[in-house]
């Protein structure tokens, strides 16, 4: 793989998944999402998961972004065992480290574009001034800078989603995970969506990795999980390289 | 996050909040409107009575036969208080007479001694008949130891024999056609000349202690119903009455234990009304913090559908990085909001409320039609509501910071 041109850095693993399970409890019964799942992500890939409805996709992501811990088997961020890092450690993790990108969007509703954007960077303790600059730029980035005082409300799917792109480029994460990013959106659309997270992978030098079940867009990535029944059925990079 | 930003986002939940959440700080403005009427009312009573019974007779001091034990508080005739029912003025064994005033008269402090005796006659004005009381007192002091005052006429004087001073009522309405001065009432067959009317509202009649002894039944000369004692400095009052009550204890040859008689001063009857009337106010403010306790239980009722609505909410800022703290903050906020909101609100209502009330409870005499809205009962009413609302709102705050974010994120 020509590493040079992608910006993998092929000795610096960033997140490695180490026979990780996650169960859930139904009442009596035992739901098994993810089953000994292991997989090591280098930094500056990118990277989509794919698989069947049900294959446990958005679970390994969530595990991936530290808002849920495994049942069993350990997960390192940056070399760090993440289960050892405390409640207020994780959460600065998920600010500093992580930038998320939903399917729906989940944009706060009574807050308008540059709010939602100046969250993130609230909740790090930037100054005022820092984080309506920042704000600013992040969304000319994403061609908003006319919608700023816009609510979620007053604009349209894909332009609620490059908010949300640029909510987590906010407070400038190594690692942007998209969960079904695009899954909203018409085609057109997503293909602007998913052209952004490419441009960020390409020229900023993001790690992405983003569930998606459409194989078009996972053609997008550099590398492919593929998922099935919670368990790896495969790894592959794209040969077609970008 | 830092404080001041937790305070925003929370006052903008207040801004965002839906109706639900104004009809909760509906019911603390009710309650706070409430606390702030009752107070105000309570605060007008208590300054009407002052002025009722401030600078009068600080330094006048009564002492009466008999001794209630139950409560110390000699029940005066026509004065409210007092809860033993103690006062034994009839007991006919008991009585004060010449060594209780030689024993008095001991007394350096002491300026003035009025001799009284009390009782009731018949009357007749103009052919119209009635029976009122009648006191008998020393007329060369009674008129510079007694609090009442004249309307017209005079009070009575040293060499004054067959006349008397009566009390504005008496005057006015008792009888068919009003009495003037220099008219002459007829008392227990006797005639007594009109001097001076009372500025009061009273039937009483006032006259020369010695021709009391002749018009009322059963009464012995030199033998009284009360002393009414004039200090000569008023701060001294609480060291007289110590001193009167050991001389008096001395010359009637009784210890604390069967004492017989009772030593009463206005200051003591200006307690017992301050200890009823905060009685009375601690009754009403009960009532109102019952309708503050109704408005928190509302609070927190919001504050938990709040956090449910609000779950979502909570699970995006935790995946953008809020801590538990700022999520347990900015929902504690909120609620302090709620009741800081309801607190003002109340605080304005409870105003025009108060303003109001003279005249929707009418002319009652004690009110004077006074109520005041004190700047500490505001203060109070606010840090109440303030901490109403943060009381209700920290289970359901802790609840929401402790909300997983992935099961918060999946909430729909
Ligand atoms: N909170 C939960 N409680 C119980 N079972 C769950 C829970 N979340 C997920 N599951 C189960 O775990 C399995 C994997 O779910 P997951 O959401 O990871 O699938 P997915 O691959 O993201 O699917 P999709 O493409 O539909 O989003 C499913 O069988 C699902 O029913
Ligand atoms: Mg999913």
């Amino acid at each position: 793989m020509d590493s040079h041109k992608t910006g993998i850095k092929e000795n610096d693993v960033l997140i490695c998944l180490e026979d990780v399970w996650k169960i859930y409890q139904m009442g009596e019964v035992e739901v098994p999402a993810l089953k000994g799942v292991s997989v090591e992500i280098k930094k500056g890939d990118f990277v989509a998961i794919m698989g069947a409805s049900g294959s446990g996709k958005s679970t390994m992501m969530n595990l991936i972004g530290c808002l849920d811990v495994p049942s069993k088997g350990r997960i390192f961020l940056k070399s760090q065992d993440i289960s050892k890092l405390s409640e207020s450690d994780l959460a600065s993790l998920r600010g500093n480290t992580i930038g998320f990108i939903f399917q729906q969007y989940n944009l706060i509703q009574s807050m308008s574009a540059l709010e939602n954007v100046m969250l993130p960077l609230e909740f790090q303790e930037y100054k005022d001034s820092d984080a309506v600059k920042r704000a600013k730029e992040i969304l000319d980035l994403v061609g908003l800078s006319d919608k700023l005082h816009h609510r979620p409300t007053q604009l349209s799917g894909g332009q609620q989603q490059r908010v949300s792109i640029a909510r987590s480029l906010a407070s400038d994460p190594e690692i942007i995970l998209a969960d079904e990013p695009t899954g909203a959106l018409d085609s057109v659309t997503g293909k602007e969506v998913l052209n952004m997270l490419h441009k960020l992978w390409k020229e900023h030098g993001k790690t992405i990795i983003m569930v998606t079940h459409d194989l078009n867009l996972a053609k997008y990535a550099h590398t492919t999980v593929e998922l099935k029944d919670g368990e790896i059925l495969r790894i592959f990079e794209n040969n077609k390289v970008n | 996050m830092k404080i001041n930003k937790c305070f925003k986002h929370a006052f903008n939940m207040v801004l965002h909040s839906k109706l639900r959440s104004w009809l909760t700080i509906l019911g603390i403005v009710i309650g706070v409107a409430a606390v702030i009427a009752i107070v105000s009312m309570g605060e007008g009573m208590q300054q009407t009575m002052n002025a009722q019974l401030s600078g009068l007779g600080g330094d006048i001091v009564t002492i009466s036969p008999g001794f209630s034990r139950g409560g110390g508080m000699f029940l005066m005739r026509g004065g409210a208080g007092g809860t033993s029912g103690g006062a034994q003025a009839t007991d006919k064994e008991i009585v004060l007479g010449r060594s209780d005033l030689q024993a008095l008269k001991g007394i350096p402090e002491i300026a003035l001694i009025d001799t009284n005796i009390r009782g009731n006659v018949d009357v007749s004005y103009l052919g119209k008949k009635g029976k009122v009381s009648v006191t008998g007192v020393d007329q060369k002091v009674w008129s510079q130891i007694t609090t009442l005052t004249i309307k017209t006429g005079r009070m009575l004087d040293s060499a004054d024999q067959n006349v008397i001073v009566i009390g504005g009522r008496l005057a006015s309405s008792y009888f068919d056609k009003p009495v003037g001065i220099n008219k002459m009432i007829t008392i227990e067959g006797s005639a007594f000349r009109v001097v001076g009317i009372l500025d009061d509202q009273s039937t009483n009649i006032y006259m020369p202690i010695q021709m009391a002894y002749q018009v009322i039944d059963d009464k012995t000369n030199d033998v009284y119903d009360s002393l009414v004692v004039k200090i000569k400095n008023e701060d001294q009052l609480d060291e007289v009455i110590v001193k009167i009550d050991s001389k008096l204890m001395i010359a009637r040859h009784v210890t604390l234990k069967n004492k017989d008689f009772s030593i009463s001063s206005r200051k003591e009857m200006q307690q017992t009304r301050a200890d009823t009337m905060s009685a009375i106010n601690t009754f009403l403010l009960a009532i109102a913090a019952v309708s503050l306790i109704v408005g928190s239980v509302g609070i927190a009722n919001t504050m938990f559908t709040s956090v449910l609505e609000k779950t979502k909410e909570i699970g995006i800022m935790k995946a953008i990085g809020a801590r538990n703290n700022d999520i347990l903050l900015i929902f504690l906020f909120n609620a302090a909001f709620i009741g800081l909101v309801g607190g003002i609100i109340g605080i304005i209502l409870g105003t025009i409320l108060s303003g109001l009330l003279p005249s929707l409870v009418g002319n009652l005499p004690i009110m004077r039609g006074t109520t005041i809205v004190s700047m500490n009962s505001i203060i109070m009413a606010l840090s109440v509501s303030v901490s109403v609302g943060i009381l209700a709102g920290i289970i359901p705050a802790y609840q929401a910071s402790k909300l997983k974010p992935v099961d918060a994120l999946r909430y729909e």
